[in-house]
C-alpha cells in the first residue's frame, strides 16, 4: 500500500508535465481566438452597439425582419441563444455554487 | 488555421452586459434567498423539538398501559 502510493507521488511530476504539455497548443489556439472574439466591447463600440441595436429595431418595424430566410433567422436564433446563456454563466458566478442556490 | 471572425459590436455588448446582468441578478437572489432559508430552517427545528416531545409522551403512555395490562392479567 505504500510502496503504491510512493510509486504514485513519483510519477506526479511527469503526469503533470504531460498535461502541461498536452494542453499549451490547445490553450495557444484558445487564446488566438478568444482575443480577438470574446473580448469585451471598447468604449469606442458601444455607440455603435446602439446604433445596430436602433437598426434592428428599424428592421422589425418596417417589416423587413419578416424577409429574411429561415437559415439566416436559424443562424441570428442561436446567436442569440449564446448571448442569453452567457447571463445564466453570470448567475452562476454571482450565486458562486454550480447548481441551485447554496442557503 | 481559420482567421478569428470579428464579432459585431452589437453582440459583444449584449453578451457582457448579459453577463454582468447575470452576475447582480444571482448575487440579489442568493441575497434574497439565504435568510428565508434559516426562517425556514429553525421554524423546521422548533416543530420538530415539539414533535418529538409528543413521541416521547406517547412512548411512555404506550408502555405504561402495557404494563397494567400485564399486571392485570397476571397478577403476582
Amino acid at each position: 500500500m505504500a510502496q503504491a502510493v510512493q510509486k504514485l507521488v513519483a510519477k506526479v511530476p511527469t503526469l503533470v508535465g504531460a498535461a502541461v504539455n498536452y494542453s499549451k497548443p490547445r490553450l495557444a489556439t484558445f487564446w488566438y481566438y478568444a482575443r480577438v472574439e470574446l473580448v469585451p466591447p471598447t468604449p469606442a463600440e458601444i455607440p455603435k452597439a446602439i446604433s445596430g441595436f436602433q437598426d434592428l429595431l428599424k428592421g422589425f418595424q418596417s417589416g423587413r425582419l419578416g424577409q429574411t430566410t429561415v437559415r439566416d433567422a436559424l443562424r441570428n436564433g442561436l446567436v442569440a441563444t449564446e448571448v442569453l446563456m452567457w447571463f445564466y454563466i453570470g448567475e452562476i458566478i454571482g450565486k458562486r455554487g454550480l447548481i441551485g442556490y447554496d442557503v | 488555421m481559420v482567421p478569428p471572425v470579428q464579432v459585431s459590436p452589437l453582440i459583444k455588448t449584449a453578451r457582457w452586459s448579459a453577463l454582468i446582468v447575470g452576475i447582480i441578478y444571482g448575487k440579489f437572489r442568493y441575497d434574497n434567498l439565504k435568510p428565508i432559508a434559516e426562517e425556514e430552517r429553525r421554524i423546521e427545528e422548533e416543530e420538530k423539538k415539539v414533535r418529538e416531545e409528543k413521541e416521547r409522551i406517547a412512548k411512555q403512555l404506550a408502555e405504561a398501559i402495557v404494563e397494567i395490562n400485564l399486571e392485570v392479567s397476571c397478577p403476582k
